[in-house]
């Protein structure tokens, strides 16, 4: 049992060493963004693929955007992936493809297997061009947007490119002023400290990209998983295809205005990422493929995020199991000055990451909210835990997933 | 005291800890005094020209004293909408009065024709030339619009920006710390300093036609064909002299070209990239360490390197059909050079004399 917990304890410091290296590497580190320069250039012909799923809030205003990007017209066509949607989607759809003749090449899929995956899968039977930008439908692109994720295509190592997801509905409520925070600290923080130590930033499967030769090279979409950019995120990476996170290229997203959306999604989020690292730590780590040392060690370490919340809660179980049952272990002392070291350091750790986040996009007194984040940590701990003992579950008795969309707040354009 | 008092004040004192850092959350919860979106620029798509375009806007706010001063014939001093003096210079004026002060100019200059300015004078405010300018040597500008051509003299500085319809041509030493942009050509002489530049030509060194060899309509560029092959190495890795590479290129240490060569896909290195002379590139090149460009090569681009990229004299990057980009923090480049399109050195860019 005391040797259980000394692993769950060193996992828990890696974790934390974790959150302090990323932060530091943000705060004095030096910052790669190779690509967002280049403004000027040959640009090559991409396809946009807009997911949606009964989303007739929200599609006008994408595709609104899209119409006025700052990208050749003649080399960009956009694909709205209408799935199975029983809304006005595919009404809306049809007017803009009216509008806007040649420009829009609408995919209504009115059958087949559920999920984002699934639909994405179907329509690649309508892309024609080497490069693929993937959005969901309550996203709103800048105009530069497509130029910054289409520049790190000019690199034949990138497979994928994933750009930044900024809240636009922040400022609703407590739930999405902590989902502003969590996002800062993911992306200003971690995903750009992953970027510049050359480690695994993650392809987020929105405001994001793919090469299709890459995606061919990989096998494709895979519908089956129930977050589909871990799963690419891992396939391009065992290929030898780099990932790169663009800090600068950032679009607004909405985020759940309420309590259970937001653990429905989080619960959807720790199945997809457990299902990823059932499939593919080992692999990763011991295999024989083109990514580094690094990379190997970083992305065990991205798959085991949403694991850490249960094993978080064993930890505890277990901490307490051997206090009551008289165990000292360490004699006693170290224990002491051990729990001491960490509450003072340890327990700061995603707190700081956050704050600098914070700092670093130039916000001030927001910062304010941080002890609320006590708050959504614990229900994501607990969220996350019952969706790995269901998945478990489901494991044993055979269950498929299926996949919930989250559901949209904005209110129809 | 008892024992459950003396708990109780315990167990109070606890809770009370707990809730100091709770005050300023509530507080900032309750009032809301930072919960607007992060500040995405949605119309921006970072265009150059973008505080030359402001520039012309704002002038357009003036236009009717524009006008009165060129039907004058003299020279009329006004008033901003922001309350900045400025001095409106007509075309046929005898001479003009820019009211420098100790080799200060503190206000916007508005020419309505060619303009010709003092030597060794600190510019503070905007200068806009409806037709050429001309600038004296040592002069140092905040910005610069000019519709026709612009020659910024020998030792000049530019703080934050200079667009021009026509030509800039910038004599040697220019140090140009802002942006730089022309709708025509931009020529650089040797000592100048850049951090950004935009043009459908740029060109370096005391040839107006950038030294090319060849004219640029003598290369004909195809696209990289998107089903090649893709090769990734580990390790150093070398294209031969005059080989004919026709593959998509990742190497994962450094990368020699020899003279000649010529690659038909897009190229990649982790480490350092060499290119001896003549060497020609169809697709992007790319390092995460240094690139040096010999003598006469042409590249297609883009062109991107993680810490400097060294072009060499009479290299050809881009083409009048194909405008690119050159990037890297640092960037040096040899006489004789032409780049169609934008060059960014984020730290500094130099032109250096050919060795």
């Amino acid at each position: 049992m005391v040797y259980c917990l000394y692993f769950i304890v060193a996992l828990i410091c890696v974790y934390t060493a974790r959150h302090y290296w990323f932060t530091l590497n943000r705060l004095f580190g030096f910052q790669r963004h190779p690509y967002i320069d280049v403004d000027t250039a040959d640009w090559p012909p991409v396809t946009i693929l807009v997911a949606a799923h009964n989303e007739e809030k929200v599609i006008a205003n994408i595709l609104s955007a899209l119409m006025t990007v700052s990208y050749p017209e003649d080399r960009m066509i956009v694909i709205p992936v209408n799935d199975r949607s029983k809304d006005r989607t595919r009404e809306i759809i049809d007017e803009f493809v009216e509008r806007y003749p040649g420009r829009i090449r609408p995919f209504h899929r009115t059958s087949g297997k559920g999920g984002k995956a699934a639909a994405l899968k179907d329509a690649m039977e309508l892309v024609e061009t080497e490069i693929i930008l993937i959005f969901d439908a309550d996203y709103i692109p800048g105009m530069g947007l497509i130029r910054q994720l289409a520049a790190p295509f000019f690199d034949p190592e990138v497979g994928g490119v994933m750009g930044r997801v900024v809240p636009l509905n922040s400022g609703h409520n407590l739930l999405t002023r902590l989902l502003d925070l969590e996002r800062s600290g993911g992306y200003q923080v971690d995903q750009q400290a992953r970027m510049n130590l050359r480690l695994v930033p993650q392809h987020g499967g929105t405001v994001a990209g793919v090469r299709r030769s890459a995606l061919r090279e990989i096998g494709g979409w895979n519908d089956s998983s129930l977050t589909e950019d871990t799963d690419l995120t891992y396939r391009l990476l065992l290929h030898g295809w780099k990932t790169v996170y663009q800090n600068r290229s950032e679009c607004y997203e909405e985020v759940p205005e309420t309590w259970p959306v937001r653990i429905k999604q989080i619960m959807r989020w720790a199945k997809g990422h457990n299902q990823a690292m059932v499939t593919y730590a080992l692999r990763l780590l011991f295999g024989k493929h083109r990514a580094t040392l690094r990379e190997r060690l970083d992305g065990t370490l991205l798959l085991g995020v949403y694991i850490m919340a249960p094993v978080t809660l064993v930890g505890w179980m277990l901490a307490l199991a051997v206090f009551y049952r008289g165990i000292a272990p360490l004699h006693g002392v170290i224990v002491l000055l051990s729990l001491t070291a960490y509450a003072a350091i340890g327990n700061l750790a995603a707190f700081f990451e956050i704050a600098a986040a914070v700092r670093l996009d130039g916000n001030r007194k927001r910062i304010a909210l941080l002890p609320f984040l006590v708050l959504g940590f614990a229900v994501s701990i607990l969220s996350v835990s019952r969706a790995a003992i269901g998945q478990t579950i489901d494991a044993i008795t055979g269950a498929e997933f299926h996949w919930d969309k989250t559901e949209r707040f904005r209110k129809a354009a | 005291m008892s024992a459950t008092l003396a708990t109780s004040a315990l167990i109070l004192a606890f809770f009370a800890f707990l809730a100091v850092p709770l005050i300023p959350a509530c507080s900032e919860l309750i009032r809301k005094t930072d919960h607007a979106p992060l500040n995405v620029v949605q119309q921006y798509a970072g265009d150059i020209r973008f505080f030359a375009d402001g520039f012309r806007h704002y002038l357009a706010s003036i236009q009717s004293n524009l006008e009165d001063a060129a039907l004058s014939g003299f020279d009329a001093t006004i008033v901003m909408p922001d309350g900045i003096p400025c001095v409106v210079l007509a075309p046929d004026a005898a001479s003009h009065d820019l009211g420098i002060d100790s080799g200060i100019c503190a206000r916007t200059i508005v020419s309505l024709g060619d303009l010709a300015l003092p030597a060794a004078t600190s510019f503070v405010r905007d200068i806009y030339a409806r037709r050429n300018l001309e600038g004296g040597t040592g002069d140092q500008y905040r910005a610069v619009l000019g519709e026709g051509d612009v020659h910024l003299a020998l030792d000049s500085i530019v703080m934050r920006w200079v667009h021009a319809v026509g030509a800039i041509d910038c004599a040697p030493h220019c140090r140009l710390y802002g942006r730089v942009s022309s709708d025509r050509s931009i020529l650089l002489h040797p000592g100048c300093s850049f951090t950004r530049l935009n043009a459908p030509r740029i060109a370096t060194g005391d040839h107006g036609d950038g030294g090319s060899a060849e004219s640029p309509e003598d290369t004909t560029w195809t696209t990289p064909n998107e089903i090649l092959e893709r090769v990734l190495h580990e390790g150093d890795f070398r294209i031969a002299a005059r080989e004919v590479f026709v593959k998509h290129l990742v190497v994962r240490g450094e990368l020699y070209i020899g003279a000649g060569a010529r690659i038909l896909g897009n190229t990649k290195a982790q480490k350092n990239v060499v290119l001896e002379p003549g060497v020609i590139a169809q697709g992007s090149l790319i390092s995460s360490a240094a690139l040096k460009i010999g003598p006469n090569c042409r590249l297609r681009g883009p062109v991107i390197a993680e810490h400097a990229i060294f072009i060499g004299e009479g290299a050809q990057i881009g083409s009048p059909k194909a405008p690119t980009t050159v990037s890297a923090p640092r960037i040096e480049i040899a006489e004789n050079a032409v780049v169609f399109g934008t060059i960014w050195a984020r730290e500094q860019g130099q032109v250096v004399e050919s060795t």
